[in-house]
């Protein structure tokens, strides 16, 4: 930004794209033939990261404002499920969306509400939300897949809308980069984003300079929610059904992406470019392994290493940030 | 034990059961009280504050004038921090009257004194240690652009000439609250206060934990209060702290007012031995009333 910040502003937000860059080049060098910088495979990934990646956006504003939310596993198939029901239902699939979203949001509303109301922490809160949600979208559903493709089939406006290509792009990667923006434009720019730094990082300060702490958080949790309304919708399309499994393992893979894109866990750190990288590297260290022919099953031992060693870079990068700008 | 049980947490100090003695000196109150020119800003008349059994303060009586800077001491459980929490709308008070600027105020929040311009400076939740100076600054009261967006330019440059009203050089508005030393971090809240053209400015216990230097940087800002015409309350422990700075010095015991007087009519020696004893004893017929 400015030069007399000397290099500890630059260091605390190059740290992650420079992560992501190593990380992309490594991959690039040693997959054999190449293949991680395939077309296909780029493609790929830039087609499933923003599964994972849309929800993360979310659950970094929260961590920020100091708050986790586990229940996105299972916030994220009910309203997938949801939306096949109103499908069903004869709804057409743009309605349907438009009303899945308020519906993930108020799930985030009575999130945030137990969360500020009891002022007990927001691990067990999420924690229990989790199992709730869990039960009763596999009695609800019976555990059975539905098949969406009836309502909408590949080449249906609504799916062009949700999965489609603008030139070569895949859309849920417009998405993805679209909704950081202007996540990114909220937490940097605007004066609510201000507020949610001042939450994370001393709430008894945010209020005694009469910032409403619980509606920052609550708000923050209808985000989320409604990021996983979207994110499940959007997968459900990509894969043509709903299936009960969506969301299995994201309410820990979103904290690994966005602790990894410098978030903190105590609240009050980090910024949207990391959080939006985070996602990148952890999709891309998935996906680079298996190239590498690393056992499926052992890649999440390669990712845990990956995280400690991210963790550890972005805390000396914001230490350097600190002392260089006294 | 069962009375201070029902003591809410944040009153440490307030720990005394002695039912609902009438204050003692109630001469040192009534001097107070009386008719003053128009330069009183603040005026608190026979204070009661009860929690649950204890009696917090028993009729106190408390004056700021325009500019000045008062020293508010006393022992723990003198009832001073409840004192400055009911001026700044935390507590609100069971008992009395406070006027504000020659009118009668009812203070039911911090924001109703923070909006006559009385803007109280705690110790540890004062300041967000992750955000900028400047963010902290603004912190609530951010100025925007016509795009609704935050007008970072405008919240640097005043930041920086708040700061430098202080007195206090820091080399950008950008550098994280984490990375000041204590008394910067006095400085930056106060600098907030007067920012936002507060009349009145209440430091509690601002030199509690702080370095012998970083002391002497609060106490310059005190002055540079005063300079501009704010007036300070400051609340200590350490007399000599306030000595060197304060115009007047208010002591409470027992929820009581003690001991009001000016500064120059006294010395450390003779105030800390009545904080002490808790009581006027025969030491200071002579002193006990300023103005």
């Amino acid at each position: 930004m400015q030069r007399r910040l000397g290099q500890g502003l630059w260091l605390s937000f190059i740290s992650t794209p420079l992560v992501f860059i190593i990380t992309f080049l490594i991959f690039w060098a040693f997959s054999p033939g190449h293949r991680f910088v395939d077309p296909r495979n780029l493609a790929a990934i830039a087609k499933l990261t923003p599964d994972l990646g849309v929800v993360a956006l979310g659950i970094g504003v929260l961590m920020i404002c100091g708050e986790f939310d586990l229940s996105i596993a299972s916030v994220l198939p009910l309203c997938s499920f949801l939306f096949a029901q109103l499908l069903i239902a004869g709804v057409d699939p743009f309605a349907a969306l438009a009303l899945m979203v308020p519906v993930g949001a108020s799930l985030g509303l009575l999130n945030g509400v137990l969360v500020t109301r009891t002022g007990l922490p927001s691990f067990i809160i999420t924690l229990s939300m989790l199992l709730f949600w869990r039960g009763v979208l596999y009695v609800v559903s019976g555990l059975m897949p539905i098949s969406i493709l009836p309502y909408v089939p590949t080449n249906s406006d609504f799916a062009h809308f949700l999965t489609g290509q603008v030139g070569s792009v895949p859309a849920q990667l417009l998405w993805f980069l679209g909704i950081a923006v202007v996540l990114g434009i909220v937490l940097h720019l605007g004066r609510f984003g201000n507020w949610i730094y001042a939450t994370g990082s001393n709430p008894d300060a945010a209020r005694a300079m009469g910032i409403d702490t619980h509606l920052v958080k609550i708000v923050c949790y209808m985000i989320v929610g409604a990021l996983c309304a979207f994110a499940g919708i959007m997968q459900a399309t990509r894969l043509g059904s709903f299936t009960a499994s969506q969301g299995i393992g994201f309410e820990l893979k979103a904290v690994a992406a966005v602790v990894v894109g410098g978030v903190s866990l105590r609240g009050g750190v980090g910024n949207m470019l990391g959080i939006a990288l985070g996602v990148f590297i952890i999709q891309i260290i998935d996906n680079g392994l298996i190239l590498l022919q690393v056992p499926v099953f052992g890649v999440n031992t390669f990712i845990g290493l990956a995280v400690i060693l991210f963790v550890i870079i972005n805390n000396l990068a914001n230490r350097q940030f600190a002392e260089q700008t006294t | 034990m069962e009375g201070s049980a029902q003591v809410p947490a944040n009153d440490e100090e307030e720990l005394f059961d002695t039912g609902s003695l009438p204050c003692v000196s109630e001469r040192a109150a009534a001097e107070e009280a009386a008719p003053t020119n128009g330069q009183v800003l603040l005026k608190m008349v026979n204070i009661h504050k009860w929690f649950g059994r204890v009696h917090a303060l028993r009729g106190v009586n408390f004056t700021v004038h325009r500019g000045e800077v008062v020293g508010l001491c006393g022992d723990n459980g003198a009832g001073k921090s409840t004192l400055i929490k009911v001026a700044s709308g935390y507590h609100t008070a069971d008992e009395g009257q406070i006027f504000f600027e020659g009118r009668e105020v009812k203070l039911r929040s911090p924001k109703d004194a923070r909006a006559l311009g009385i803007e109280t400076v705690y110790q540890e939740q004062a300041l967000c240690p992750h955000l900028s100076i400047a963010r902290n600054i603004f912190m609530g009261r951010e100025p925007t652009t016509l795009l609704g967006l935050i007008d970072q330019r405008t919240m640097n440059k005043e930041s920086m000439e708040a700061l430098a009203s202080m007195g206090l050089r820091l080399r950008s508005p950008h550098a994280l609250v984490s990375a000041l030393s204590g008394g910067q971090r006095q400085g930056v809240a106060i600098a907030r206060a007067i920012h936002f053209k507060a009349k009145l400015v209440i430091l509690d216990e601002p030199t509690i934990a702080l370095s012998v230097k970083e002391v002497r940087e609060v106490l310059d800002f005190v002055r540079h209060l005063r300079d501009q015409g704010v007036a300070v309350v400051f609340i200590t422990h350490t007399l000599h702290h306030v000595f060197s700075v304060a115009d007047r010095i208010v002591v409470l015991a027992h929820g009581c007012n003690l001991v009001d007087v000016r500064t120059k009519d006294t010395d450390v020696d003779e105030l800390s031995d009545i904080i002490a004893r808790g009581t006027l004893g025969d030491a200071v017929p002579t002193t006990q009333h300023a103005r």
